[in-house]
Formats: structure tokens, sequence, C-alpha cells
């Protein structure tokens, strides 16, 4: 095969500006990877979950009671929109297994009917029989947590009474796919599992016989999940139902759409600038090239070549830079995605992962990058063009500099040589501007990712260190009188007993509801308290409520509002109450009262839901063993496991991410400033081994150069700071939820760390060029014209 | 015989090989040369002669095969690469045959570039007077012609009160009118500043301006001749 003269240039321009072109294909290939990873995990994550919940029939809506007669049941699927309905027992136990020093909980859930919802996916052994009062099927993770299968025990406290249940099979469910257990912050598969009993024994543990605790309805197409909510809550209303809700509010379901909304936010934010920095790249290069070609472009078209041919060679060296982007970027975003894949793994229980490799998405990817490379390569191609042979067979034009900037000398009281830096960078200001751009963008995805860790460590310290101060919190089954809390107080190890009480309502204004708990606390909480913007704790006040940021903003109110306030258990009391304060929080909606008021409000006199403990670190095991024992126990929530279990999770996987950030924005940093660099070193090299000859040291000479990469590098700082600033702020608002809010936190020390990255990568890329500027050939120069 | 203390520069036995893979080429074949202090030498010989290497060496851009040379009382062959780069920074003003100037420099900030570094310059603009371009001192080189651009370089070699200035063909890509103008400011600042002045020509005629002239061939020195009377530039004609 006979390869065309100028196919076989362009092979041989690649092969010459080897580094170059790496350069520049690696940025595309960022490009690509988080093009392919964002929108592959994405999608595989969006696909596992819809097939998952198609699969096992996932419900629509879920409401918890008190206790109800199944004979509602009909009345409920009787409602308008509704498909079928299923009745439930869900309870929760303690778990008692011995050597675990530590308290944990088990969510008890009555099997699916046949035919019914949230049906299992059976991953060991077999379901338990119908009839039987003791085997279960416990949930994947916990059973790995425990080293659990079928034939083992597993010791529990159900309703206070001491069980050994035999687990016959492991399974998961799509209810459960992010499974938090009661007042977890983070899934914790050792302290919380899913327990799957059949419904008989759980009926009579619990004292349920002929009743139910939960429901859980599936719509007909097209529903009003709104208006089948409102009539549920009507029929569940006298059986202590406390507001159903739709999947939006499933904290499962929830979660996960908190995960998909991140994903595509970096779907939005990440590639975009990964193209565009390469399109800038490509534009930078190729217009050297085409300098530096000048003459032979000129010769090529004397000699019978058309303009269109010879726009097509560079066109063809710029595609093979696209598509070796491409190729790199489908490997790394092929081996990133099975890492997050695993990662998801850990936090999400999925049987199946679809890991969607749709060929549409590489495609697509690829035709977008091979449009970037040569949106940026049209300018400069279009002066190929434009070339007329004569003149492109003379010497070009000196380059004409203007006397600018006086200024500039004057206040830096520049050298002669720092005067050659800053004209040279303002003779081309769109290519200082370009590359000081790419630059910034590499310090804001940093600033951009960085941010988090400063964000976590505030959440910590407020929730866990000035709000939520208490060592463990006992929750009751069910409210108890005011005694209960001096009980407490008398269990070993126990310092300080604070009672609360939590009632579930929904608070409107103007239109805007939300269903929550509120939480009565004593007029001057020691242990659990909440904070005001300026983190001062709080007194409760003595009438009205005080609402946390998030919920306020989501009603929409500000202090001094009314806000009514429609209790969803007991008598069912609706209150007009004025909003007396707002307070920070970050995980869930807030609303707290004094306890005094709640009660009165409540009319049940002086009732607590738990008590917040302070706690003898002596004597722990000890309290942990006497609170699962005390009858009206239903959850132990300890601070410090949760704040471990918290502190380890992100740690992972924050790290993770900012490893993968700090990667790409240094193949960012490297790119633009190495190209850059080259491209200086090849305009000025002629007057740079001038000044040799001159008398100018080697230091002195790649001083020159190291100038203007300095400016450039320099100036994308505050540039990238306020970029990353803004992203920063963007992913902020992106990731609120209902579920949790990220403090918007950029301290001093993310600036100075991503600066700090972007530098490093800045002077691996300077070295590299160094030995060049070293090896400048003096004597070449004196005997050639430019 | 010239007085000991007056030489400048002083070369015996002095070879240069490249070698190119396989090939050797012979620049330099053995060169025994001396220079007075102030002399005007006109360096002549077809390409590939040897003439430029010759220079190059003289000016400390280029290493030696074999033999020596010395400026004064220092052995250039003896030197680093930092030595070197100081010997030019200190002793040697260039002019080259495409003036070298830097673009983004005026004819005045060009000249700086160099008086900045100096150990004892002369004003810039003093340096451009001596070349008649007082008037030109904030042009950018793309905004002067060729000789003007020439006489620059000329001004930027001397102003640092060089003991040595090395000219490699600093008419070969002038005109005869403007090349003689270049030649005066050559002649000019040799006598003002007293440097010794080595040019390199391809150009018979100018043999007359000069003190001494020496013709390269192959490598070797194969003429010197001692001009008794010297010629003003705009006497000579090509």
């Amino acid at each position: 095969m006979v390869i065309p003269p100028l196919r076989r240039k362009v092979l041989r321009d690649l092969t010459r500006l080897w580094a170059q072109v790496l350069a520049i294909a690696l940025v595309l290939a960022a490009g690509v990877a988080t093009l392919i990873l964002g929108n592959g995990a994405y999608s595989s994550l969006y696909e596992t979950r819809a097939r998952y919940y198609e699969e096992n029939r996932f419900a629509d809506v879920f409401a918890d009671v008190t206790r109800a007669p199944r004979a509602l049941l009909g009345e409920v699927a009787a409602i308008e929109g509704v498909l079928d309905a299923e009745a439930r027992i869900v309870k929760l136990g303690l778990l008692d297994i011995p050597g675990m020093v530590e308290p944990g909980s088990v969510l008890f859930v009555s099997l699916p009917e046949t035919g019914g919802f949230n049906r299992l996916y059976l991953r060991l052994g077999r379901l338990p029989d119908a009839m039987s009062a003791e085997e279960i099927v416990v949930s994947d993770g916990f059973a790995k947590a425990h080293g659990l299968g079928p034939g083992d025990r597993l010791p529990v406290l159900m309703n206070g009474q001491r069980r050994d249940l035999r687990i016959t099979g492991v399974a998961l469910s799509p209810e459960f796919i992010y499974a938090l257990g009661p007042g977890q912050m983070m899934p914790d598969p050792r302290r919380f599992g899913v327990v799957w009993a059949p419904r008989a024994a759980l009926e009579a543990a619990y004292d349920l016989e002929g009743a139910f605790s939960n429901l859980v309805l599936k719509l007909a197409p097209g529903a009003n999940p709104d208006r089948v909510i409102e009539a549920l809550d009507r029929l569940t209303e006298r059986y202590g139902g406390v507001g159903a809700k739709g999947r939006a509010d499933q904290i499962s379901h929830a979660f996960l759409d908190a995960e998909l909304k991140q994903l595509w936010a970096m779907v939005r934010v990440l590639p975009p600038i990964f193209l565009l920095v390469a399109a800038m790249l490509v534009n930078m290069t190729l217009s050297r090239l085409i300098t530096l070609e000048r003459e032979q472009i000129g010769l090529l078209k004397a000699i019978g070549y058309t303009s269109r041919a010879v726009a097509q060679h560079y066109v063809e060296f710029v595609l093979l830079i696209a598509v070796v982007g491409i190729g790199l970027g489908f490997a790394a975003g092929a081996w990133l995605g099975v890492g997050l894949a695993q990662m998801y793994a850990r936090f999400f229980s999925f049987p199946y992962l679809v890991f969607t490799r749709d060929p549409q998405l590489y495609g697509l990817a690829a035709v977008i990058t091979l449009a970037a490379a040569v949106a940026g390569a049209l300018y400069a191609v279009r002066s190929v063009v434009k070339l007329p042979p004569a003149v492109a067979m003379a010497p070009p034009s000196p380059a004409v500099y203007r006397e600018r900037g006086a200024w500039i000398r004057r206040v830096l009281n520049l050298r002669q040589t720092g005067v050659m830096v800053a004209r040279h960078l303002m003779r081309w200001p769109f290519r200082t501007l370009s590359s000081t751009l790419g630059v910034a963008m590499s310090v804001a995805i940093l600033v951009a990712s960085l941010w988090s860790f400063g964000s976590i460590d505030r959440m910590i310290d407020i929730t866990f260190f000035r709000s939520e101060r208490h060592d463990a919190q006992i929750v009751f089954g069910t409210p108890e009188p005011m005694p209960a809390v001096f009980a407490a107080r008398t269990l070993p190890g126990v310092m300080v007993a604070e009672p609360f009480r939590q009632v579930a309502a929904t608070i409107s204004h103007r239109g805007h509801e939300k269903t929550l708990a509120i939480m009565g606390r004593p007029a001057d909480p020691r242990l659990s308290r909440v904070l005001d913007p300026t983190l001062r704790p709080m007194p409760m006040p003595e009438a009205g409520v005080i609402l946390s940021e998030a919920l306020a903003e989501a009603l929409q109110v500000r202090p001094g509002d009314l806000v009514t306030v429609a209790v969803q258990e007991g008598r069912r009391p609706i209150v007009t109450l004025p909003v007396s304060g707002l307070s920070v929080g970050y995980v869930g909606l807030g609303a707290a009262m004094e306890i005094g008021a709640l009660n009165r409000l409540m009319g049940e006199g002086a009732m607590v839901s738990g008590v917040s403990l302070q706690l003898d670190p002596m004597q722990t095991a000890a309290f942990y063993a006497a609170a699962k024992t005390t009858p009206k126990t239903e959850l132990i929530s300890v601070t410090s496991l949760m704040l471990s279990r918290f502190r380890d999770t992100l740690a992972e996987n924050i790290t993770v991410m900012v490893s993968v950030y700090v990667i790409l924005a240094g193949i960012i940093a490297v790119g633009v400033v190495y190209n850059f660099s080259r491209i200086a070193l090849s305009e000025q090299g002629r007057e740079l081994a001038s000044l040799r000859v001159l008398g100018f040291t080697n230091r002195e000479v790649s001083g020159v150069l190291f100038g203007e990469l300095g400016t450039v590098v320099f100036l994308a700082q505050p540039l990238g700071w306020v970029i990353g600033y803004g992203i920063a702020s963007a992913m902020a608002a992106a990731f609120s939820s209902d579920l949790y809010r990220v403090p918007f936190v950029v301290q001093r020390d993310v600036y100075a760390i991503a600066s700090l990255v972007v530098c490093a990568a800045a002077l691996v890329s300077a070295w590299a060029i160094r030995g060049r500027i070293d090896n400048l050939d003096m004597i070449e120069v004196l005997k050639t014209r430019e | 015989m010239p007085d000991a203390s007056d030489i400048v520069f002083r070369a015996r036995g002095l070879t240069k090989v490249y070698r190119n893979g396989a090939l050797e080429v012979h620049a330099l074949r053995g060169i025994d040369f001396q220079a007075r202090k102030g002399e005007f030498i006109v360096i002549l010989g077809p390409s590939g002669s040897g003439k430029s290497t010759f220079l190059n060496i003289v000016g400390g851009l280029d290493r030696a095969s074999g033999g020596e040379v010395w400026f004064e009382e220092h052995q250039l062959t003896a030197l680093g690469e930092g030595q070197l780069t100081q010997y030019r920074r200190d002793h040697v003003g260039f002019v080259f045959q495409f003036y070298n100037l830097v673009p983004s420099l005026t004819a005045r900030e060009n000249v700086q570039l160099v008086t900045e570094i100096a150990r004892r310059p002369m004003r810039a603009e003093d340096a451009l007077a001596l070349v008649g371009l007082q008037d030109r001192a904030n042009h950018f080189p793309a905004q002067l012609s060729g000789g003007e651009q020439q006489r620059v370089a000329i001004a930027r070699a001397i102003a640092k009160n060089p003991e040595v200035l090395l000219c490699d063909e600093p008419t070969g890509a002038l005109d005869s009118a403007t090349g003689i103008k270049v030649l005066e400011a050559l002649t000019q600042v040799n006598r003002a500043v007293g440097a010794t002045t080595l040019v390199i020509t391809h150009n018979a005629a100018i043999r007359d301006i000069a003190d001494r002239v020496i013709r390269f061939a192959d490598g070797r020195i194969v003429e010197e001749t001692v001009n008794a009377v010297k010629k003003q530039p705009s006497e000579v004609a090509w």
C-alpha cells in the first residue's frame, strides 16, 4: 500500500511532536473519560434501579400506622388511583448478639405476600416457612458484616422479649438499596439489618393479630400520588397514621436520587471544561505549526495541491490527536467505571448492576470530542486556506510590537528581559488569556473538589460537637411518662439524662408543606441543642417553633411568620405558631419546640419519646447491656459510633474522588503549561539563543521563558479561585436535598492547596522544557534567517 | 614583532572536527593566529573554509577539538560552559548576518539588554549615536531597515565596551550602499572603542579597509596580508 506523502507527513508530525500531542490527547481523554464515566454511571444506576424496581415490584406509596385492622385494607385498595395495596408489619427490634458490645437494631418486616410488593431477591438459602415462628431471612449487607448465613442463629430482642431466630436465607430488597437505620447518618450494616419474617410470627411477637402497622401501595399508571396520599392519610388517621410517603420521601429511593443528581451535575460540569481547554490547546498548537510550516504550505500550493487538500492535511493531524485522546478516554472511562461500580456496590445493595456499555454513549463521546478538536483547529486552518502561495513562500512579515503598558514596566521596575516577557504576552493576548483560563480551570476543578473536606469537618463539628453533644440516645417504642427519664438516669454509667419528645407533624405555610418530626427539648437544653446561624445555642421558646434554615427555605418563611402545624399523631391538633427563630443543621429538616409547650399542644400530659444521655466513658459496656434489656427501649443510638462510621465512609469516598480530581486537574495544568511553553520556546528560541550568545547565562535565559509561564500561572490563580468558588457553590446547591444539606464553606487552605498542586504541575512542565532551553543551538541561530 | 602585552588573541595548532555518524569533517586543521589590541582584521574565504568555526571558537560559542586559544591571560580552550558565558558577557561583542535583534524590544532597549548585564557599559544613547541612530532609538526592529537593524546590532555589540568585536558576514544580507554604512559604523567604533575587530566576509572588496587580511581555505590559513594603507569604507565598491 502506498501512503500518500501528505498522510505520511501527518504521521511524522505526530511522532515528532509526540509530547505536545500527548499533552493535548490527555486533556481530551479526561473529557471523554468523565463523559463516559458520568453518563455511564448515571445510566447504570438509573437502569439498575428501574429494572430492580420493576422486577421486584417496588411500591409507590408507604404509610406507617400504630395498629390498624386488616379490614381497612379493602378501603385502602378502593382509593381511586390505587392499583393494589398490601398490609405489612414493620417493627424495630434490638440486636442481642453475644460479644457485640455496641447496640444495634434490626427492622422486622413481614414477608411480602405471594404477588406482593417489594419482593425479595434471595441471594442464599430459602424463604422461611410461613407457619414457622422462628425462621427468618436477613439482609445481605447485615449477613456479610456478621458472617451469617442459612442455618445460623440470630439472637434479638423483639418487643422486649429475647428470641433466638434461625436464618434460612439471605436476601436483598428494592426497599433497602440504601439501608439506613433509624437515627443513622450513614449505612452501617454491622449495627443495622433488615429481618424478614412470616407475618404470623410478627403478629404474635408484637401483639398485632388481625392487624398491621404498615401499608404499601402500588398506584395505577397516571394516578396522582398526592391525591392518593391525602385519601390514605384520612383513612389511617384513626389508626395512628403519621402521614404516608411517596417514593420521593422513601429514604432508600431519596438517597439514590441524590446520588443521581450529583452524577448529573458532574456530567454537566466536567466534560465541557476539558473539551474547551483541549480545543484551545489544539488551536494554539496548530496555529504555531502552521506558522512554522508556512513556506511548506506555499510550496504545496505552488506545486498544485488545492487549499482544501492542504487544509485537510492539518485537520487530519488534529483528528488523529483526537483519536488518541478518545482511545485513552475510552480505556480510562471504562476502568474508572468499574471502580465507581465497586464503590456503589459498597454503598447500595443491588442484586446486580446493569453496567451499560452503550455503544451510542461511546459514539456520542467520540463525536463530541472530534467536534471539539476540529472546532479548535478551524481558526488556524482557515489561515491555511486563505494564504496565497506566493505570499506563503516569502518569509512572514516580522511580528509587530507596540510600546504598550509602559506603566507595568515602571511599577515592576522591569529589566529588558522582563519587558520581553510582558510584550510577548501582550502580543498574543488571545493565547495568553486562553492559557490563563486553562490553568485557572485546573485550579477551579481542585477548589471545587477540595472544599468538601472542610465542609464535612464543619458538618461534623456542628452536628456532633456543638449541637448533638450527647453520648447516646435511648428512643422508646411509644411515648412514656416523664418518670421514664429518671429510670434512664439510674442506668449504669449515665451521668446526665435529658428528655426529648418527638412528634410527627405537617408544617405548612402558604401552600408549602413538609412532614417531619418536631423535637421538644427542655427550655435550656445541655445535650441536644439547636444553634443559631452564629452557632450560639438557642433556648427553646415558650411559645413558637424554631425551624432549621433548610425547612424555612422550603416553606419560604422568615422569623416572625406564622406557620400551621398539623400534628399527625394522638388527637391530631392543628395550631398556628410563630416562627421564633432559625437554626443551622445539615441533616434532614428540623423543627424544635420547648418540651412543655409541645406536651401541652398534644394534651397527653408530660410525656417523653426518649432521653439524651451523657455517659461515663468507663462504663459504656455496662450501659449498653442494661439499656438493651429495658423493655421500653426501641432504639439506642451512640454518637461516637455514628460519627466514626460517618467519618470512615466519607473519608474513603472523598479520598477516592479527590485523587481523581487532582489527577484531572494535573492533566489540564500540565497540558496547558507544557504546550504554552513549547510554543513560546518555538517562537522565541531564536531570541533566547541570541541572548545566550550575548552572554546571558542558561539560568537568565530560562528566566525569560519561565517569566512568561509564571505570569500566566500567577494570573490564573485568582481567576481559578473565583471560578472554583462558583462551581463549588453550584455543587453545594445541587447536592442539597431534604435529606441533608452541604454547608458551603471554602476555607483558605482549599485555595492554597489548589494553587500548590497546580504550581507543582506547572513546575513539572517547566522542568521538562528546561533541558531544551539549556541545549539551544547558539551557532545554528546565527546562521539562519527566521 | 608586536609587544607581547599588546596581544589579545593567540591560537596555536587549533583544530575542530565535527562528527556526523561515521563521517568526520575537519573544519579546522591547525590554525596559528595572533591579533593585536585594536587591530581590524578581515577574514576571507569560501564557504566551508572554516572561518566561521574559527570565529565561533574565538568568541566562546564553540569548543575546539585540539590546540589552544588564549584571550589575554585566559586560555579559552580550558574554560567550562559557565566561564565561556562569562567571557562572552564581559569581553565580546557579536554582530551577525541576520542581526539577531529581539523583535519585542526597541533599538534602545536592545542595547540596554546588554548594558544591563555589562560591567562597564556606555550609555545606550551613546552607543546608538556612534552608529548614527540616536533618532531611531524608540523604533522596534520591524520598523527599521536592514541596514539600520544591523547598526543597532553593532551598537548593542559595542555598548559593553568589549575588548573584541566579532562580526560574521555583517553585510551579507545588505545591498552595497547600506553595507558601506554598516562598515563605516564598524570602523568608526573600532577607532572609538579600540576593540580588536574580526570581520568575516565573502566580499573581497572589503579587504581594503582592514589592517590585516587573512584568507581561509580548507580549514587552514593560506594567506595573510598587511595593508600598509587602509581605505575608508566609502572608497571601496562592490
